[in-house]
């Protein structure tokens, strides 16, 4: 299964919409506490268990998360621990990039998401408390949401309905909000600590899962938040990130800073189906190929990324 | 290659030697070694090993190859970001570790990639490359004591020259970091950990900085509460459940509209302007159970002259409360409280005179505690945060000072100045005031017997049953555990146990006195199996229970404990259930009635909660606890105005129920 090691200490990974085999990576210097930041694009190439960079593109602070436009085959844009956003496009020269940077956040960008629906606009949650809407053609932000009490570490559209959206905070809670409304819509108290991310369920618009520094993931119904729906343990520390699979209903993949990968299935009693510990320090960063069904991808300190096929030894 | 010439560096082959800084106390020499840059080579020289990664990998599981290495195949984008000599340092030179090297020589792979790099020249001289590996280093370990468990000492590091932009990251981002690897470690611990990072780096903890959020946990009522306010309430659909939502909206599309709402909302001054009155009606509320206003053909009136030039010097200048009293102006919750009993007062004249009861509280208790709080805090100072962190320390205080008291393993706690002490027959007074209804009176008697007979079983299950009615579960369980000291096998204190703890949600303690029930009961002991004793799993329980629930379906009992396992388990259905088959062999309980208008509560059927409360309050007019979950019930359903009078029904007859306080205090918000 193909490697890549990167300069820097991985933080985000990131499957293209556009082609199965390209991913984008977000790397910090430093584990992000201080130093520069890259970018990376790369790709697998098809007959050898390599991976080629594409293009990397350098930045002056630590990249913290990355995420594909969903219009533009090209586009990409990062998070950069200096609070400011920027837009990369791989079609174009180093010296061209990046192709805007949009400063508005107070504090370091933690999440981007982008919209999969419409296409046209993006999230960013910022460590600054606040959520921004963002698109690519404007230099400053459509909305910002600002309820969170701390940090906010991350923000995932709904698969469904285009204008909802849920982030994730340190304040313990996750907010469902609609881009319509001045304020957020729900407020699940789900954990006793930081909640570090959330995502939806592709399949059933109304589930939706956090993962916390208390080393659980809970499964929320949000007609019913006050009970989870399943809660799922497991980890031995803090839960980083947290998707569901856009091939299987009940599955959805999680690393956490005891190095390891782990897939769930909710919906069953033993719900642990797979652990993936090939990580030698924190792991933060997954993703599920949305094109390829079981393609998954993790990052980690270590400063590798691996791409396996579910059900394989990411080492082998 | 000599040593010399790894340091003085070459093609990419710097030396350090502190690629593995650690609590081990030869890698903090060699970060002081390499710190003190001038005597760098020779030392090297002389203690190679001391700079080898070798040694020191095998601490770390080979965090080695972990090292940020710098190959800078590209130049960087200029920045506008800390802009430090110190950052310019880590951006352009060279500053590979002596284990980077080590490691790229024996992975034959990356030597290619080390010696092709493009030769960046070197801005800064090698004396500049060790503080950037030092600080690698020194944030490694910072990151690695997280997993080996040893706490980070503070190690004195040579100068570093970091900016202060530079220093506020570091410190910012690694105390937000550490709060995430160290979660299950104490506070304090987290915070020693960041500053034995900090104050080697010479960064001061600043109060600037961003710290760990404030007044993390709310109640599950409060975030309901911030919901409710958005949305009106209401059931919601399966599907389409964003779309209701947003049908509650007044605008869409508009972004100003929400601004005008809020203003709407909240008045034009704005949130603060709410707590503002808030205070106000404190105050409002403590004259008036001081006596000092009262409530008369729906008008407030002083009771004396004095209020009023009191009232003109706390409300100086501008719209007022007493303004917004009189208009209504605003939807505020307190606001209508008020008008909502001043009208019920002339709606109701006969019954439901709990406005007298109000004014009737010990005002030891309620009205002062409020009139200090917010004598200390609000008076005067438009602060919204005074009054509520007054209350919450006041609040606090009282949790504390319960746990102290330790929970539910409880010592009991008996009560000053008991008038009852010395009677002649306290138990059967006890018995008597506990027929009748007076609760709080009762529990007075009743300490009294036990004080003068501490193994009467009977009199320490009476004052626990007591207590539980008065929605006292703390005191009740301490009182249950001194009756089944006196009496382990009575099966009413192992029922009562059970319940208790299983409202403080205590799931292996109720287990135990549930399964201590069965045992203990003359027709299912045999059902019993003693080996389940030592480790009781809720399954196996629960399904003893279902056996003897088969044995005998006329035993209302079985079917209470059952209601009472499932819910533990939080099998609401079933648990409504099993109440439901009890009450219909005992129609007359009042207490099975509260119990299955809690479980109906616990999940969300709140509507028919009230029916059920209803039912009990009806067969016991004074049970303090069902008039204070009738409130929660009205809480959740978002109708505070109706939960208030409920809570301070319940408060007024038993000021020490500590639950209603909070409740109340959600309510008032």
């Amino acid at each position: 299964m193909p490697v890549f090691k990167t300069p820097f200490n991985g933080y985000s990974v990131k499957f293209s919409p556009f082609y199965e085999s390209r991913l984008a990576v977000a790397t910090a210097q430093n584990f992000g506490i201080l130093g520069n930041g890259r970018v990376h694009v790369i790709d697998l190439s098809p007959s050898s268990p390599v991976i080629n960079e594409l293009i990397a593109f350098d930045t002056a602070d630590g990249v913290y998360d990355v995420a594909w436009s969903e219009s533009h085959d090209s586009v990409l844009v990062a998070a950069i621990a200096d609070g400011s956003i920027k837009i990369y496009d791989t079609a174009l020269p180093p010296h061209s990039n990046p192709l805007r940077s949009l400063k508005e956040h107070a504090r370091e960008v933690h999440g981007l998401d982008y919209n999969p629906t419409r296409r046209d606009s993006f999230l960013s949650a910022s460590w600054d408390d606040s959520v921004k809407l963002w698109t690519l053609d404007r230099p400053g932000s459509l909305r910002t949401f600002r309820e969170h009490a701390y940090c906010v570490y991350s923000a995932s559209w709904n698969p469904k309905h285009a204008d909802v959206f849920a982030s994730a905070s340190g304040d313990c809670t996750v907010r469902i909000w609609d881009v319509r409304e001045p304020g957020s819509t729900m407020i699940i108290p789900g954990h006793e600590h930081e909640i570090l991310s959330c995502d939806w369920n592709k399949y059933d618009d109304c589930l939706i899962a956090s993962a916390s520094v208390d080393k659980s993931i809970k499964i929320w119904d949000v007609r019913n938040y006050r009970v989870p729906v399943s809660v799922l343990n497991g980890h031995g520390y803090a839960v980083r990130k947290i998707k569901f699979s856009p091939h299987r209903r009940n599955l959805i993949v999680s690393c956490s800073y005891d190095m390891t990968v782990c897939l769930w299935d909710f919906m069953v009693e033993d719900a642990l189906v797979g652990r993936y510990d090939h990580h030698t320090e924190f792991a933060v960063g997954v993703d599920l190929s949305v094109l390829v069904d079981g393609l998954m991808a993790s990052t980690g300190w270590d400063e590798l990324v691996y791409v396996w096929q579910q059900g394989m030894d990411p080492r082998a | 290659m000599s040593m010399r010439e790894l340091v003085t560096g070459g093609a990419a082959c710097a030396v350090s030697g502190s690629s593995s800084s650690s609590s081990n106390p030869l890698g903090a020499l060699a970060n002081a070694l390499i710190g003190s840059s001038s005597k760098t080579q020779e030392r090297l020289k002389e203690i190679p090993n001391a700079a080898a990664a070798t040694s020191h990998t095998q601490f770390y599981d080979d965090p080695v190859a972990a090292l940020p290495g710098s190959e800078l195949d590209h130049p960087f984008l200029q920045s506008n970001a800390q802009g430090s000599d110190f950052i310019r340092g880590f951006r352009t030179a060279h500053d590979n570790g002596l284990a980077d090297a080590w490691d790229e020589i024996q992975r034959q792979p990356h030597l290619d990639r080390v010696y092709n790099a493009a030769p960046a020249p070197p801005i800064q001289p090698t004396l500049d490359g060790p503080p950037q590996r030092v600080l690698s280093s020194f944030l490694h370990s910072f990151v690695d004591s997280s997993r080996s468990g040893i706490p980070l000492h503070p190690t004195p590091l040579p100068l570093l020259g970091l900016s202060q932009g530079d220093k506020q990251c570091i410190r910012d981002r690694s105390s937000i970091m550490a709060r995430h690897f160290f979660a299950d470690k104490s506070e304090e611990f987290i915070n020693s950990q960041v500053n034995a990072l900090l104050s080697s780096l010479e960064i001061d903890s600043d109060s600037h900085a961003k710290g760990p959020m404030p007044g993390r946990f709310r109640e599950l009522e409060d975030y309901w509460n911030e919901s409710q306010g958005i949305l009106k309430p209401g059931a919601h659909a399966a599907d389409g459940w964003v779309t209701e939502f947003s049908q509650h909206r007044a605008q869409h599309g508009d972004p100003d509209a929400w601004a005008h709402s809020f203003e709407q909302q909240h008045g034009a001054g704005g949130w603060a302007s709410e707590f503002e009155q808030n205070s106000k009606f404190l105050q409002f509320v403590s004259k008036m159970s001081r006596g000092e206003l009262i409530i008369d053909d729906n008008q407030v009136k002083p009771a004396s002259g004095s209020w009023a030039t009191e009232y003109q010097q706390q409300f100086n200048g501008g719209a007022s409360w007493a303004d917004e009293f009189v208009h209504d102006e605003v939807s505020h919750g307190p606001a209508q409280w008020v008008n909502e009993f001043a009208t019920e007062r002339e709606q109701e004249p006969v019954d439901d005179q709990w406005v007298n009861e109000f004014s009737k509280l010990h005002v030891d208790d309620w009205a002062e505690e409020f009139g200090r709080q917010v004598g200390e805090g609000a008076l005067g100072d438009s602060s919204s945060d005074n009054w509520a962190t007054a209350y919450d320390e006041f609040l606090n205080e009282q949790v504390a000072s319960k746990e102290r008291s330790d929970a539910s393993t409880g010592v009991y706690v008996f009560s000053d100045m008991n008038p009852y002490v010395g009677h002649p027959n306290p138990l059967k007074e006890g018995q008597e005031l506990f027929r009748k209804g007076l609760l709080s009176e009762a529990v007075l008697a009743l300490e009294a017997e036990v004080m003068k007979n501490p193994e009467n079983a009977e009199g320490w299950r009476l004052l626990g049953i007591t207590h539980a009615e008065n929605d006292d579960d703390q005191q009740a369980i301490a009182a249950m555990m001194r009756a089944q000291e006196a009496d382990p096998t009575n099966l009413e204190v192992l029922l009562a146990l059970g319940v208790s703890h299983t409202n403080e949600l205590e799931q292996a303690a109720a287990l135990k006195y549930l399964y201590g029930w069965l045992r203990h009961h003359p027709k299912y002991g045999t059902l019993a199996l003693p080996e389940l004793v030592d480790s009781l799993y809720y399954a196996d329980v629960a399904r003893l229970f279902n056996e003897a629930a088969q044995m005998s379906p006329e035993d209302a009992d079985v079917h209470v404990v059952l209601g009472v396992l499932y819910n533990l388990s939080r099998e609401y259905d079933k648990a409504i259930a099993s109440f439901k088959t009890a009450l219909k062999l005992q129609p007359n309980d009042y207490s099975l009635w509260n119990k299955l208008g809690a479980t109906q509560a616990n999940s969300v059927q709140s509507a028919d909660a009230i029916l059920a409360y209803q039912q009990a309050l009806d067969l016991k007019p004074n049970y303090v606890r069902a008039w204070a979950n009738m409130g929660i019930s009205y809480a959740n359903q978002g109708m505070y105005e109706d939960s208030i009078r409920y809570y301070v029904r319940a408060l007024a007859m038993n000021p020490k129920a500590d639950n209603a306080w909070q409740y109340l205090r959600i309510s008032l918000r």
